[in-house]
C-alpha cells in the first residue's frame, strides 16, 4: 500500500511538472483521460494545444475563456483537454501509438499555438483551429460541431450560411 | 507545383551531388499497421558506428508495450542483422554510443528509471538511482559520459555522471546535478557533447523563465563541477503587452566539432507564425556559445521544421538534419556548414518521395562518411525504420 502511495505521488507530481497554461477554471484533463472519458460519455473532445508562456494563449485565456457563458458551454458539452506543445508527456492515440504531447504537435502539423483541435467522442478529428478567437467564434464552432454540420459542409460553408 | 518542384530539385542538385548515397536498407523485420517504432531520445543519439558496425536503437510496441531494441549491421555485412530487444519493462527513448571494437554502450527508460548496458556481453542494470527520463551519451577517446533528467521534488532537474567501461560491465559514478539546489520548473532533453580538449558541455530545456528555453552550461573538471547556466537562444524572455511569458525552443542538440568546439542546434519558434525553425550556434572553444543562425534555407521558411539534430567530428564536418513538409509530405532535409554559413538544404534518395519520411537521426565516422537512419511512413503496410549511408565524392 505505501509503494502504491508512493507510485501515485510520484506520478502526480511527475503530472503536474508537465501540465502548462490551460484557462483557470476549466476542468482539463490530459489527452489520455480526455479521450477515455469522451468515448464514456459520447461527448465530443475539445483540444487546446497551448504551449507554456505562450503570448496568444495567454490572450485567449484573458479575452475569450474568461467568459462565464462560454465556460460553462464548453464544460457542459465538451471533455476538456489540454496538450501542451512543448512537453514530452506521454500520449496514446486512437491508432493505440503512443507519442508525446510535442509530437502531437508534428501529427497535427501545428503551426502556431494556441490551436484548437475537435474530436468526435470516438476520437475522429473533425477541425482545427489556429490562433486567437473570440467567445462568438467558440459558440459559432459549437453549433457546427454539436449540431454535426461537419459531416456535410465545411467550417467556411456552414459559418457563410448563418445569418 | 510541379514546376515548383522541379525549381527546388535543380536548386538541391550542386549540395545532393556531394555525396554519394548507397541503396537504403531496412533496419527493422516488425512492421505492421499497429507497429509504431520511434527514434526518439535525448539528443537524437540513435545511431552509432564502431569499428565500421553500425548500431541502431529504437521503439516499439510490437510485443504489446513500448520495448527497446537495437539492430546493427557489423562492417561486412550488406544488411542488418535482426534487432535484439534490450527491455523487460516499458521502455523509451533509447540512445546509443559507440565503444571500440564493434561494442557499443546503450542506455534508455524503463519504468520510469535510467538503465544501461555494454552491448554485446554486458547484463542491463539501472544506472539512476531516483525517477529518470530522457538520458543521453556522449564520449570522447576513453571518457564516457551520461545525463539525463531526474526527479528532484516537484521537477525533475539535470544530472551528468561520468561510466566506466571494463570489460562488459557498465560502472556509473555518483549523478551530479548540473546545479545546486531544488530546480524551480521543469528541465528536461539533455544533450551532451565532450569536446576535443575533455571539457563537457550540456544543454537542455528549462522551463524556469515560464517558457522553454534551451540553456547550457559547461564542466572543465570531468563533471566535478559546472558553469550557471547561460541561454542558447540570443531570444529573451519576458512578456508582450502583458501577455505570455516568451517565445518558446525545445529539443536541443549538440555536437564536439574541431579541436575544442562545440554546436548546437535546435528547434525555436521566435516567428510564431511559422512553426519551429532550425537554429544553431557555436562554441569555438571559449566554453561560451555566439550569435544565433539560422539553418535552413529559405524555401523553408514558411513550413514548420521538426525533429532536427546535428553532427559534427574532429575535422570540422559538420551535418545538420531534421523534417518538413515543404514539397507537401515530410521528407528528410539537410545542410552542411561551409565555414560561412549553412549550405543550401538538400534531400537524398530515400529520404524524400511520396509518404513520410521523418525523425532523422545520423553519426559521422571516422572516415567521414555519413550514416543516416529515419522512419519511412511510406503506404499503409506499417513504418519502416530506414538507413543509408553516404560518402563525399
Amino acid at each position: 500500500m505505501r509503494s502504491v502511495r508512493w507510485l501515485l505521488a510520484v506520478c502526480g507530481l511527475w503530472v503536474g511538472a508537465v501540465l502548462a497554461d490551460p484557462p483557470p477554471g476549466y476542468d482539463f484533463v490530459g489527452f489520455d483521460a480526455g479521450l477515455a472519458a469522451a468515448k464514456a460519455s459520447g461527448k465530443p473532445v475539445f483540444l487546446y494545444f497551448g504551449r507554456y508562456g505562450c503570448a496568444w494563449c495567454d490572450h485567449t485565456n484573458k479575452k475569450t475563456f474568461s467568459d462565464p457563458e462560454l465556460k460553462k458551454l464548453y464544460s457542459t458539452h465538451y471533455v476538456l483537454v489540454y496538450v501542451d506543445a512543448e512537453s514530452g508527456r506521454r500520449v496514446t492515440l486512437p491508432s493505440g501509438e503512443r507519442i508525446t504531447e510535442a509530437e502531437l504537435g508534428t501529427r497535427l502539423n501545428a503551426f502556431a499555438t494556441p490551436l484548437f483541435v475537435y474530436f468526435t467522442p470516438k476520437g475522429e478529428k473533425i477541425m482545427q483551429i489556429p490562433g486567437f478567437k473570440t467567445v462568438q467564434d467558440f459558440r459559432d464552432y459549437d453549433r457546427y460541431v454539436r449540431g454535426g454540420h461537419y459531416r456535410d459542409k465545411t467550417l467556411l460553408e456552414f459559418l457563410g450560411g448563418k445569418s | 507545383m510541379k514546376a515548383v518542384l522541379l525549381l527546388l530539385g535543380v536548386l538541391a542538385l550542386p549540395a545532393q551531388a556531394a555525396w554519394q548515397w548507397d541503396e537504403p536498407l531496412t533496419v527493422n523485420t516488425a512492421i505492421g499497421a499497429a507497429i509504431f517504432p520511434h527514434l526518439e531520445s535525448a539528443n537524437r543519439k540513435g545511431i552509432a558506428v564502431s569499428a565500421g558496425t553500425v548500431g541502431v536503437v529504437w521503439e516499439d510496441n510490437r510485443d504489446g508495450t513500448p520495448q527497446c531494441y537495437l539492430a546493427v549491421k557489423p562492417a561486412a555485412a550488406a544488411t542488418f542483422r535482426p534487432e535484439v530487444r534490450l527491455s523487460r519493462g516499458e521502455c523509451y527513448e533509447p540512445v546509443l554510443q559507440a565503444l571500440d571494437g564493434g561494442r557499443f554502450v546503450v542506455a534508455w527508460e524503463e519504468n520510469g528509471r535510467v538503465r544501461g548496458q555494454v552491448w554485446p556481453a554486458g547484463a542491463a542494470h539501472d544506472l539512476s538511482t531516483r525517477a529518470a527520463a530522457q538520458v543521453t551519451l556522449a564520449s570522447h577517446g576513453r571518457a564516457l559520459y551520461a545525463a539525463w533528467a531526474e526527479q528532484a521534488g516537484r521537477f525533475r532537474h539535470i544530472v551528468v555522471t561520468r561510466l566506466d567501461v571494463q570489460g562488459e560491465a557498465l560502472r556509473v559514478d555518483t549523478p551530479q546535478p548540473v546545479e545546486v539546489g531544488v530546480p524551480v520548473d521543469e528541465q528536461g532533453w539533455p544533450a551532451l557533447a565532450i569536446s576535443g580538449d575533455g571539457d563537457i558541455t550540456v544543454a537542455w530545456e528549462d522551463r524556469r523563465h515560464r517558457h522553454t528555453v534551451p540553456l547550457v552550461s559547461h564542466s572543465r573538471d570531468h563533471g566535478r563541477t559546472f558553469s550557471a547556466p547561460a541561454r542558447l537562444a540570443d531570444t529573451r524572455s519576458g512578456s508582450v503587452d502583458g501577455l505570455g511569458a516568451g517565445t518558446g525552443a525545445m529539443r536541443p542538440t549538440l555536437a564536439a566539432r574541431g579541436a575544442r568546439g562545440v554546436v548546437a542546434v535546435w528547434l525555436d519558434k521566435r516567428d510564431f507564425l511559422s512553426g519551429y525553425d532550425v537554429y544553431a550556434a557555436f562554441d569555438a572553444g571559449e566554453r561560451r556559445f555566439g550569435r544565433n543562425l539560422k539553418v535552413q534555407d529559405s524555401f523553408g521558411d514558411n513550413i514548420a521544421q521538426w525533429h532536427a539534430t546535428v553532427v559534427a567530428d574532429g575535422e570540422g564536418r559538420l551535418v545538420v538534419l531534421w523534417d518538413d513538409a515543404r514539397d507537401g509530405t515530410a521528407d528528410i532535409w539537410l545542410t552542411e556548414w561551409d565555414g560561412a554559413d549553412f549550405a543550401e538544404d538538400f534531400s537524398f534518395p530515400g529520404g524524400a518521395g511520396p509518404g513520410a519520411q521523418s525523425d532523422p537521426i545520423a553519426s559521422l565516422d571516422p572516415a567521414g562518411a555519413l550514416h543516416v537512419v529515419w522512419l519511412d511512413r511510406g503506404d499503409a503496410a506499417g513504418t519502416r525504420v530506414r538507413y543509408a549511408r553516404a560518402v563525399r565524392r
